[in-house]
């Protein structure tokens, strides 16, 4: 019998494809794939969790929708006393490691393979993003380390702003990758699309 | 109509599900409560023309529970606080 080799699979293999080919892409997109993510739920208030991670990364938690980034690690507000921690690939067990520090103050779950992480940019990113996502991304409103829970085309998305290029990361759960991606390849159709990494 | 969520400012009714009266208290379990409470709280409700306090769910954003201010006869919310603080105001209201 010949061995079975399992490989890990990106769920947007085969679905993440340019469009259109004239002339610069409007919009471009990258996976930020193999990330360690956790969630961060504080127990009972969180003054105490805020103060053991300040101690301990050197930064507030965001109270707040915004994002902040300590020792390669991103902390990512996800409602009231809620986070989102994102590591890059190849980091220890995140999960872990923060249910060692934090596993008394907070709930902590791994969620490496739960959500796919999309990097999205280029001068018409804005205007891709008007046609399904309902709140307000101009910059008078929404600026770097700004982040949103809210919906695009109809599926849920968490986002936040990167950098004024203007970049934004969109966590989309995996299972609704495949409707996310058909919804942007719709979307950035018209502003050409290319795909990098 | 737009609902001002107080965890994640001004958004779209569509991000949100309407659950209908704030107002209902659950009455005790057991002992006295009669079945004509029973009654009301589970199945009587105003109609106000007006000013009503009622339940959303933020569905397709924090995904919390908020008490909201609306008007039924222009739709114009008035606000919204957490029902979480709603409810600890309650048990602590004698």
């Amino acid at each position: 019998m010949s061995e079975a080799a399992l490989l890990p699979r990106s769920p947007l293999a085969g679905l993440l494809r340019p469009v259109g080919g004239r002339g610069a892409a409007g919009v471009t997109v990258a996976e930020r794939g193999s990330l360690r993510i956790a969630g961060l739920v504080a127990r009972a208030g969180g003054a105490v969790l805020a103060d053991i991670v300040r101690a301990a990364y050197g930064v507030d938690l965001p109270t707040s929708p915004r994002r902040t980034e300590a020792d390669g690690l991103e902390f990512i507000w996800a409602g009231p006393a809620q986070w989102i921690v994102l590591a890059e690939p190849g980091a220890d067990d995140l999960a872990a490691t923060l249910r060692g520090r934090f596993g008394m103050l907070a709930a902590v779950t791994e969620q490496d393979d739960a959500r796919v992480v999309l990097r999205i940019a280029g001068p018409r990113v804005r205007d891709a993003l008007a046609k399904g996502v309902p709140i307000d991304l101009h910059p008078r409103a929404f600026g770097p380390g700004d982040v949103a829970l809210t919906l695009a085309g109809h599926v849920p998305v968490h986002l936040w702003q990167v950098d004024d290029g203007p970049a934004y990361d969109i966590a989309v759960a995996r299972s609704l990758a495949g409707s996310f991606c058909h919804w942007l390849r719709d979307s950035a159709g018209e502003y050409g699309m290319a795909v990098e990494g | 109509m737009r609902i001002p969520c107080p965890h994640c400012g001004e958004r779209g009714f569509q991000e949100f599900a309407y659950y209908g009266d704030a107002g209902p208290k659950r009455p005790a379990h057991g002992g006295d409560t009669g079945e004509d409470v029973w009654f009301d709280y589970v199945y009587l409700r105003d109609n106000p023309a007006g000013p009503h306090e009622e339940l959303w769910y933020h569905a397709a954003g924090c995904r919390t529970w908020l008490v909201v201010t609306r008007n039924t006869l222009t739709h114009e919310v008035a606000g919204a606080r957490p029902a979480r603080d709603v409810a600890l105001e309650r048990s602590a209201a004698p």
